[in-house]
């Protein structure tokens, strides 16, 4: 199945806790398709992050494969698990974590350094809708801009997958809005998987697949037929 | 007992925080240590001294005559302010011993006729003094004794005034007056070549043709008066009887270098103690000020609930005391077992019959006092800033670091990549930061600038004087003056290739009001074995009339070339003659003045005498050489230049090791204290920042890179500075141990910076190398939940 990208079986995950142990992933099985953009819900605790982190490659499975493509991420070291995010996975934080000494355009860079096949920052900016506050430091922005230079620095390497963890958590529906409008239109012309985790069941609507976490497992999954613009949904 | 809350605050934080505070509290610990080494030291020897000088009658003015009758001591205690005066016999006897192929030599001198109320008393160690009838029982000085494995009863065969004589030890024993006992013609002391023999007057009397005559005369005064005018009217009562000039206690030789060692202790009590309290207290301000901005909220919740200001501030003071105590406790524990080391240096390089350790409370309470205020000080400002935070705005994160400074051109210069954009603007920031650690750092650069350049000066010097300057092999000093002709007899000596005269005459040489008393050197008009070197180091050729002074003697008459000075000779026709000054010469040890020979013996009034000879030695007819100059009556005594080199050598050697090893572990003390403090702390405001760019996709060594990247740059730019420092503090040393008993060449070659620089930069390396593993371990999902 040449189209998907992403592909996890059995995935689980337990943390152990002292005496306790944690079973933060029960066995999840997942496909992503090329240029899917998927909306992951779920109460707090429910495992969502935990698989994002997993498929994203900043921590290890317990048990259960995950494969990016023809690479097993769940076979990777330290090593070869940040190669991985380096040259295929943009991530965006819920607080942004830009590097405050930075521009915006320089923390765009910051990556674009380091890329294989990047497009230029000011490319990446332009996409985001920020080519005229480029030259800011993060303390100058708001934090919707903020939250869109950290989108455009996800985007600039080219990646394959975008993984944002909850990118409208820390902004006002306004401002949330413009990063959603930001992140579709990134999904759109760069055609990287995106998957967005968050709280926020209202997103659910500009998405092409949903997926709810409870306990561990996706417990429901749902493909709209048509999804919105970021801009006919609020919250 | 409770422990209230804030009070275990403290403990759990000292716990969390070991390693920055163990790093601060050793940098504290190592200014404490310093001040109680340098104190201690300094006030034992100081105090012993004293002691000793006082239980055994130490002289306080002692001068050679030719041969005086003892009548004239009567005149000598009718001068004013003298509550003492012993006519002694002092002479240099020449060893005989059948197991020492070099020359050695022994200084006889005769026992004061009363053992309790004479002058420069014994301490006898082991036996009994001499039976003052005996003319074969001596007491030997310890040195000498433990250098020759002497027992009691040993017998030792000298040569006095050309006679050989089998003397007996009947005791060993110690002198107030040879505690530093150097041989003539010596550099260092060599209790194998050179010691100290003791016998009864009468003895010394027969042996010397000195019969109801003395050759040496030791004074004590009054307390409180006036040294110069005693040393006057004695030298007036002794110059018809070949008096070359009295001196004071503070140029008798032992004294002279017991003093430049104390000197020297001052010196370091002054520099090293406060470099390491302003570090420490740097190191303070910044890791209490990293301390308080994350426990800002933590602060504000304090506020909200009531604890006062106050309250807040004494909690953040404690903290700092607790490691300003730690600090203390190592420092007085490291300080008094360095101190009782350094004592152990001393009595084995120094002859003491006791060594009074002070522990004076008053050090201990001093140096507990300055670090107590140096800790506090660094946390001032710190704590200040926390009294101030008003609750709502402490519970509230604070707000991101405001980066505005752009740097273009920084950047554009150094190409730098957006990693080593963010490590200069991040230096930028905090500017005041930044030159701390840059301060620190350079500061234990500094120290090892300022300690090991002294190896090489010495180096230099030698180097100077024994290859350069003083080429001979051996040099022989004759008892008195003898006739040119003595040279055509050294010529004749087996294994001699060359043979060079010299002249010594004692003079006091004057310039307005003031004046040294010193020997000047008469030399051949070319001299190739004993030569004069200009400042530049090229030989000087010996002035057909006029004086080539030694830069230390024209400083202490403040006289320069063309300049005429009044030489007032202190021997044979004791002329007094205005000379000119023709040339200034180099001199590291001792005030030096010299002229050509003919001249000297012409000024002086004398004939064509010698004092000795200068000599190239065939290494293969050493022995032959060192037998037959023993045996020729005329020898007063010989110095070997590889002997004295050797034993110079040696006893750096010894002192090196202990020396370098105690400045490096002080410098590294410095350099890991900073770097640990400044690692940590950076990687605590930008652990953030470090994860972020770990999930970006970043390696651990690219993150490693920049957080090393900043420490690098203080390091690195600190260097030149600590050169500086270290130049600056090395040239005041020079300054403040130069006299007129040693001029230390001010020669710091680059491979003193070099080594200061590696040996901070490796220790900055292993601070990093330190925080390596927390780098290493950055927390990437932490990073995508929460905010700062």
């Amino acid at each position: 199945m040449s189209n998907s990208i992403f592909r996890t079986k059995g995935l689980t995950k337990v943390y152990r806790s002292g005496a306790q142990e944690v079973h933060a992933l029960r066995g999840v099985d997942f496909r992503a398709a090329r240029g899917e953009f998927i909306v992951i819900l779920g109460p707090s605790g429910s495992g969502k992050s935990t698989f994002l982190n997993i498929v994203g490659g900043l921590d290890t499975a317990t048990a259960g494969e995950a494969w990016f493509g023809d690479h097993q991420l769940t076979a990777l070291d330290e090593r070869g698990l940040t190669q991985y995010r380096r040259d295929h996975v943009g991530f965006v934080f819920q607080f942004y974590n830009l590097v405050p000494s930075l521009t915006a355009r320089e923390n765009v860079a910051l990556v674009t350094e380091i890329a294989r096949h990047p497009m230029s920052p000011d490319d990446a900016l332009a996409l985001v809708g920020l080519t005229d506050r480029r030259d800011h430091f993060p303390a100058q922005l708001s934090g919707g801009e903020q939250q869109r230079v950290a989108i455009a620095r996800a985007i600039a390497k080219n990646p394959e997958v975008l993984l944002c963890d909850e990118p409208t958590g820390a902004l006002d529906s306004a401002t949330g809005i413009k990063v959603l409008e930001a992140l579709a239109e990134v999904n759109r012309s760069v055609g990287a998987t995106t998957l967005v985790i968050t709280h926020n069941a209202a997103i659910r609507e500009i998405a092409d697949r949903v997926l709810r976490f409870a306990d561990g497992r996706i417990v429901e999954e749902t493909t709209n037929a048509t999804k919105k613009s970021p801009a006919e949904v609020s919250w | 007992m409770v422990i209230s809350p804030l009070r275990r605050k403290v403990l759990r934080d000292l716990r969390r925080l070991w390693a920055q505070v163990l790093a601060i509290a050793l940098v504290l610990a190592a200014g404490v240590a310093t001040l109680i080494l340098g104190n201690g030291a300094y006030s034992s020897l100081h105090e012993t001294r004293a002691r000793y000088y006082d239980d055994y009658r130490f002289a306080d003015v002692f001068a050679d005559v030719t041969r005086a009758p003892r009548a004239l001591l009567g005149d000598i205690r009718e001068i004013d302010n003298v509550l003492a005066a012993e006519a002694r016999i002092a002479k240099l006897a020449l060893l005989d011993l059948p197991t020492m192929a070099e020359p050695g030599t022994l200084f006889m001198v005769s026992l004061p006729e009363n053992a309790d109320r004479g002058l420069n008393l014994l301490h006898l160690r082991l036996g009994r003094l001499p039976d003052p009838q005996s003319a074969h029982e001596m007491v030997v000085s310890e040195g000498f004794a433990a250098a020759h494995r002497l027992h009691l009863g040993a017998r030792l065969a000298v040569l006095m005034n050309g006679q050989r004589r089998e003397l007996v030890v009947t005791g060993i024993a110690l002198s107030p007056e040879f505690i530093y006992a150097l041989g003539p013609g010596e550099m260092m002391p060599d209790p194998r070549r050179f010691g100290i023999a003791w016998l009864p007057r009468p003895a010394l009397e027969a042996a010397f043709d000195l019969e109801g005559a003395f050759s040496n005369v030791v004074l004590k005064l009054a307390p409180g008066a006036s040294v110069d005018r005693a040393i006057e009217a004695l030298d007036r009562l002794t110059a018809p009887y070949g008096g070359s000039g009295a001196v004071a206690r503070e140029d008798q030789i032992s004294h002279a270098f017991l003093d430049a060692e104390l000197k020297q202790l001052r010196a370091m009590v002054k520099v090293l103690p406060p470099i390491f309290l302003m570090v420490a207290a740097m190191l303070v301000n910044i890791t209490l000020s990293r301390l308080i901005t994350l426990e800002r909220e933590q602060i504000g919740l304090l506020k909200a609930i009531g604890y006062s200001s106050r309250a807040i501030a004494q909690h953040y003071v404690e903290f700092v005391l607790a490691i300003a105590m730690l600090g203390i406790v190592i420092g007085v524990a490291a300080g008094s077992w360095l101190g009782a080391g350094l004592a152990q240096l001393y009595v084995r390089f120094f002859s003491f019959p006791f060594l009074i350790f002070t522990r004076d409370p008053q050090i201990y309470g001093l140096a507990a006092g300055f670090t107590v205020a140096a800790a506090v000080a660094g946390a001032l400002f710190a704590v200040r800033v926390a009294v101030a935070l008003p609750p709502a705005a402490a519970m509230s994160p604070p707000a991101p670091a405001d980066y505005r400074a752009r740097m273009a051109g920084l950047r554009r210069l150094f190409a730098l990549r957006q990693t080593g954009v963010m490590v200069a603007r991040h230096l930028f920031r905090w500017p005041l930061r930044t030159a701390s650690g840059m301060f620190g750092v350079a500061m234990a650069v500094a120290i090892l600038v300022a300690s090991l350049w002294s190896f090489g000066s010495i180096n230099h010097m030698i180097d100077v004087t024994f290859t350069r300057a003083e080429r001979h092999d051996a040099l022989v000093a004759f008892g008195a003056a003898e006739p040119a002709r003595a040279l055509f007899a050294a010529r004749q000596m087996p294994g001699v290739l060359a043979a060079e005269p010299f002249r010594a005459v004692a003079a006091r040489i004057s310039h307005r009001a003031l004046s040294r008393k010193l020997s000047i050197m008469g030399k051949p008009e070319a001299p190739v074995l004993s030569r004069v070197l200009a400042p530049d180091l090229r030989p000087m050729a010996m002035p057909e009339a006029g004086l080539i002074l030694s830069e230390a003697l024209a400083e202490a008459l403040a006289v320069r070339p063309g300049d005429r000075v009044t030489v007032e000779f202190l021997e044979g026709a004791r002329n007094t003659v205005t000379l000119p000054v023709s040339g200034l010469s180099l001199g590291y040890v001792g005030l030096g003045a010299a002229m050509e020979i003919a001249a000297l013996n012409r000024a002086a009034g004398e004939g064509a005498v010698i004092s000795g000879v200068a000599l190239q030695i065939d290494e293969t007819q050493q022995k032959a050489f060192y037998a037959a100059a023993k045996a020729t009556p005329k020898t007063g005594f010989v110095a070997v230049t590889a002997l004295t080199v050797a034993r110079f050598k040696e006893t750096l050697a010894e002192n090196i090791t202990v020396m370098i090893t105690v400045y490096v572990g002080l410098a590294a003390i410095i350099a890991v204290g900073v770097v640990y403090n400044f690692s940590r702390i950076a990687l605590s405001e930008q652990g953030r920042e470090l994860a972020s760019l770990r999930v970006l996709g970043f390696t651990r060594g690219e993150v490693s890179g920049i957080l090393f990247g900043e420490l690098a740059t203080i390091v690195l730019l600190a260097q030149p500075f600590g050169w500086l420092f270290g130049y600056v503090i090395a040239f005041g040393m020079v300054q403040a141990f130069s006299s007129d008993l040693y001029r230390v060449p001010f020669v710091i070659g680059p491979e003193v910076y070099v080594t200061a620089s590696l040996v901070v930069c490796a220790a900055a390396l292993a601070s990093a190398w330190a925080i390596r593993g927390r780098i290493n371990s950055l927390d990437m999902v932490e990073v995508l939940k929460t905010r700062e």
